[in-house]
Formats: C-alpha cells, sequence, structure tokens
C-alpha cells in the first residue's frame, strides 16, 4: 500500500531525507519515529506527492510518485493528512469548516450533511458544531482534524504528530480513535515522537533520523538482539567473563549478581548457557528473557548513528 | 473547472471580507470616492471654464487644449464639452479601482491560508492547481469587480445628476465608458490580480504581501491602465481591442502560473 524505494529530499545544499526504503502493507499501521528534523514529516509530503523526491520514487495507493498533478490528485483522494497543527478557519464554525475540507475531497450534497453530522457526534463535537473554531479546545481541534484526515474515507492515513501538545486525556481518545481506524482495516502512517504511542499502536515501526535507521516489527527490528538476564546468588562477573568467550553468546557482562547477555538466538542459546552455568555450579534464582523496549531500540539507533 | 469549488472560495472569500480590516475600507473608501468625484467636478466646472484662472494654470490650459483637439466633443458648448471630457475619462477611475481592489484581495489570498495553516491541508486534497488558481483568481476578481461596478452605476448616476445640475444636459456614459466597464476592467483587474496571487505566494505574512503588492504589482497594473484607460474611454473599438488584449495576456499568464505552480515552494518557502 505504501512502498519507498531509494526516496531522498533535498532542500538546496540540505538533504532532509535519504535513501528511504520501506514497505507497509495494506491495513498496517507503521509508526515513524524520530527526534525533531528527522525528515518525518518531509517523508509524508513526499509521500502524498506535496513535494517532489530528489532521487528515488514511492507508490501509494496503487499512484506511483513522482506523479503529474492528476494523478497526485488522484493519490490525495485516497489518502487522509492529519497535518501538524489543525489548520482551520478561526472565524468560521467546526461544522462549515469540515464541510469546506469535505467539498475539497469531493463531497457534495446529502452524502456530505451525513458524514459531517456522524463524524462530530462519533467525535463528541456535535454540542460544538456552530461555535467558532478558536473557542475550542486543542482537544476538540485535533480531533476535529482527525475527521478531516477521514471523511472521504481515505485507504491511506498520514498522521503527523496527532497528539502533540494534547493533554493525556485527549492523547488517549486520540488514540483510540487511531486504533479505531486500524481496525477498520486503513493503512496507516504515524508520525511521532511518543514511543509509547507506536509501542501501543504499531505493527511496524521505523526509526528515522534523514536515513531510516531500523525498519520492522516493533520486536524483531534487527540492528538490536535480544538479552536474557539471569540472577545469580552471588556477584556474577566471574560468570560473566567465563561466558563471554562461549559460542552463540555475543556479550556478556555482569551487574552485581545480575548476569545480562546478549545472545546469537535467544530461543536456542538460552538453554546452553544455563547448563553452562549449572555445570559451573553457579545458583541459579531467575531466568528472564528480555526483549529491548522500543525505547532502548530506538535510543541504541540514534546513539548508533550520531556515533 | 469544478463549479463547486470556485463557489466554495468565492463563498470563503466574501465572509473573509467582511471581516478583513485590511481590505473592506479599500472597498469603501474607492467607493464613496467613485460616487463623490463627478458631483465634485461638476461643481468645479465654472472654476475649469474661468478664462481668467486658465490663462495662469498650465494644468487648465491642457484641459482646455484637450477638449478643442477632441473631435467626438465638436459641436456642444463650451461647458458642455468639459464635462463631456471630465465624465467619460472618469472612466479611467473604475478601472483603478477594479486594478487595486482585485490585486489587494488577491495579495491575501493565498498568504491569508499560510497564516491561518489552512494551505497544508487544503493542498493534501485532491484539488488540482488549476482548479485552486482559478478558484482563488476568482474568489478574488468577483467581489472587486461587483464593487467596482456599483461604484461605477453610483459614480454615473452621481455625473448624470451633476450635469444636469451645473449645465441642464444629462451627459450619459459613452460607448467606451461601458465597453470599458464591461470588458476591459474585469481583464485588467484579472492580469493585475493574477501578477499579485503570484508574486504575494512567495511571502509568509500578510504585511509583507500587502506591501509589496501595493509597491509593485498596484503601481505596474497603474501604469497599463494609464497607458490603455484614456484611448479605451475615447473610442470604443480601442476599448473592446484593448480589452481583448489584456484578456489574452492574463490567460496566457494565468496558464503559465498554472504549469509553474509547485505546491512544494508554496509549502516550503513560508517556514
Amino acid at each position: 500500500m505504501i512502498a519507498a524505494k531509494g526516496l531522498s529530499k533535498n532542500f538546496g545544499e540540505h538533504r532532509a531525507v535519504e535513501a528511504l526504503d520501506f514497505h507497509v502493507p495494506a491495513g498496517a499501521l507503521c509508526a515513524l519515529l524520530g527526534p525533531n528534523g528527522a525528515g518525518k514529516t518531509t517523508t509524508v509530503r513526499l509521500l502524498l506527492g506535496l513535494l517532489t523526491p530528489t532521487e528515488g520514487r514511492a507508490e501509494v495507493a496503487g499512484v506511483s510518485l513522482p506523479a503529474a498533478d492528476a494523478a497526485a490528485a488522484r493519490l490525495r483522494a485516497r489518502a487522509g493528512f492529519l497535518t501538524e497543527s489543525p489548520g482551520f478557519y478561526d472565524k468560521v464554525n467546526g461544522r462549515e469548516n469540515l464541510e469546506i475540507f469535505a467539498r475539497l475531497y469531493g463531497l457534495t450534497g446529502v452524502d456530505l450533511s451525513r458524514r459531517v453530522e456522524h463524524w462530530l457526534r462519533r467525535m463528541d463535537l456535535w454540542e460544538a458544531r456552530d461555535r467558532p473554531f478558536a473557542t475550542w479546545s486543542k482537544g476538540m481541534k485535533q480531533r476535529l482534524a482527525l475527521i478531516r484526515a477521514v471523511i472521504h474515507e481515505p485507504e491511506v492515513i498520514f498522521l503527523d504528530e496527532p497528539t502533540a501538545g494534547l493533554d493525556p486525556a485527549a492523547s488517549r481518545e486520540v488514540r483510540d480513535l487511531i486504533a479505531g481506524f486500524r481496525r477498520e482495516g486503513r493503512t496507516i502512517l504515524l508520525c511521532t515522537h511518543n514511543l509509547a504511542e507506536a509501542a501501543e499502536l504499531a505493527d511496524l515501526v521505523g526509526i528515522l533520523r534523514r536515513r531510516m535507521l531500523a525498519f520492522g516489527a516493533p520486536g524483531t527490528l534487527s540492528s538490536v538482539r535480544p538479552e536474557v538476564e539471569i540472577t545469580l546468588s552471588v556477584d556474577a562477573a566471574p560468570m560473566a567473563r567465563l561466558l563471554g568467550g562461549m559460542a552463540g553468546v555475543d556479550e556478556c557482562r555482569a551487574e552485581g549478581s545480575i548476569l545480562r547477555c546478549t545472545l546469537v538466538d535467544i530461543v536456542r542459546d538460552t538453554p546452553h548457557v544455563v547448563r553452562t552455568l549449572v555445570g559451573l555450579g553457579a545458583d541459579l534464582l531467575s531466568v528472564r528473557p528480555r526483549v529491548p523496549s522500543l525505547e532502548e531500540i530506538y535510543l541504541r539507533a540514534v546513539r548508533e548513528d550520531h556515533s | 473547472m469544478n463549479r463547486e469549488i470556485l463557489f466554495l472560495f468565492l463563498r470563503k472569500e466574501l465572509r473573509d471580507l467582511r471581516g478583513n480590516r485590511q481590505v473592506w475600507p479599500a472597498y469603501l473608501i474607492l467607493s464613496v470616492v467613485a460616487a463623490g468625484l463627478p458631483v465634485l467636478m461638476m461643481a468645479l466646472l465654472p472654476v475649469l471654464l474661468d478664462p481668467a484662472r486658465s490663462g495662469n494654470d498650465p494644468a487648465l490650459a491642457l484641459l482646455h487644449d484637450t477638449v478643442a483637439a477632441d473631435p467626438s466633443l465638436v459641436g456642444a458648448t463650451p461647458a458642455e464639452r468639459v464635462a463631456r471630457l471630465l465624465l467619460r475619462d472618469l472612466g479611467i477611475f473604475y478601472l483603478f479601482i477594479a486594478v487595486i481592489l482585485a490585486s489587494t484581495s488577491a495579495a491575501l489570498a493565498l498568504v491569508r491560508e499560510k497564516e491561518q495553516r489552512t494551505l497544508e491541508p487544503i493542498l493534501a486534497t485532491p484539488i488540482r492547481d488549476r482548479d485552486l488558481l482559478l478558484a482563488k483568481l476568482l474568489a478574488s476578481l468577483g467581489p472587486a469587480m461587483l464593487a467596482t461596478w456599483a461604484a461605477a452605476l453610483a459614480g454615473t448616476v452621481a455625473g448624470m445628476l451633476g450635469s444636469w445640475w451645473r449645465i441642464g444636459v444629462v451627459i450619459l456614459p459613452t460607448g467606451g465608458n461601458l465597453l470599458g466597464l464591461l470588458f476591459l476592467a474585469p481583464a485588467l483587474a484579472a492580469l493585475a490580480a493574477l501578477l499579485a496571487l503570484r508574486v504575494s505566494a512567495r511571502f509568509t505574512d500578510v504585511p509583507s504581501a500587502t506591501q509589496f503588492t501595493g509597491l509593485v504589482v498596484v503601481p505596474t497594473a497603474l501604469v497599463m491602465v494609464a497607458i490603455v484607460g484614456r484611448p479605451a474611454m475615447a473610442d470604443p473599438l480601442v476599448t473592446l481591442t484593448s480589452a481583448a488584449v489584456v484578456a489574452a495576456i492574463a490567460a496566457w499568464f494565468f496558464f503559465r502560473s498554472v504549469r509553474r505552480f509547485r505546491r512544494e515552494e508554496i509549502l516550503t518557502r513560508w517556514r
């Protein structure tokens, strides 16, 4: 549904994104993580045909990019976009604001009115519909922007920082809505700094910092190997030294009585390590496989890239 | 052209205009001046005809020379000839109004979307480049032309009443005046609006866009008005020919703007 091949974008001398290669299948939610200025918004704009790539190409909802005006318009009819800031007319009320954009998406007549009412009610904005947009709370504005992104029932939804600046309750609300869109089978590309949000919602995670540092399902990001954490009854340092050179063990370090070993294959090598330790006379209090959190994966990837 | 989108933007621009303190005073002031100017001219007619003054005043001398050299005014009394010339050339002022109002509105058309951060969501919809530019152009042109025609109607009525009051003759607008209002004014206003739209798209804020438009686009458009205005008011054929030429230039410029329109430039230059 979304595929990028060698996608790069320069702004003058500045290279905003470089050689992006990734694929998001239909119905999946992909979270694009990255620090500020990593190129997340540029990537979304490239995938919507709003920017022309300097190199590479992409395909979104069956439309190849870069595309001419007509094809790009076809793509945008099949895609929804939640921009970083809501972007509505302050003096116009919420319902009319939504109608303006819905018309730009080609909705008219009874269908337009029906969808506007349906979504405003679903998002709990119906009561506020006739108030000027400027008087709405940040959470309400964000929900209206989310409606704009989906009112034309797009196949692909691009969400740029959907919970940025929202309080925890409003963020929860927005995350539930995104989860709802995913259950409806829409393909979603979510740009966020919020790792918990990505971990909760995403089928796929991309860590972007100009280049794609890592891409895959959260548990299988290739650049980081899982660890096994073994608690001993005594100081673990001597055992760490002994295990260090063993086949199947990448790295073994001791933290007090805790032994942390990075293994080549956690399923195959954990029993072997345990047997070795028991054979050496160690008393094992617990053995716990430890899959690195998304935060650790992210921080490591960004740190490695930085170094 | 998607008519739905055109009317959508037209309604929105009209609504914006009502609440826009940078634009509606221009509409109001120019319309009041348009209605008041013919009355003022007719009130000053005795002064303009005073032979003692025209001897010392080069501007008055030029006016009398112009009246004397104009074959279309032959046969009327001196007062009527001067009145006819003044009211006929007042048509140029309506061309100015159309150009100023259309370019001022057009200068704000994109930059206000940028300021409100609504431009990116608009560009992310399936709207085509041609439709967006045409909608913005017509949304600037429509209110400007309505205001111009209203001002011209008020000015014409005031001129007819003023001439009847001063010289006992009701002076009707010439063919050049009417054709100028109907064809030349929209063509000039469209060209000025396109220039303003194109230039203002580069700016990030309303003051810069209006200042640049006021300093560069409006004077350029006014020079065009000054070149074609006077001959056009005097001769209907010149009016129609000028309107056709200006409309053709505007159409060429429009299609060129569509071809050169880059969402990328608009999105990335205003950050």
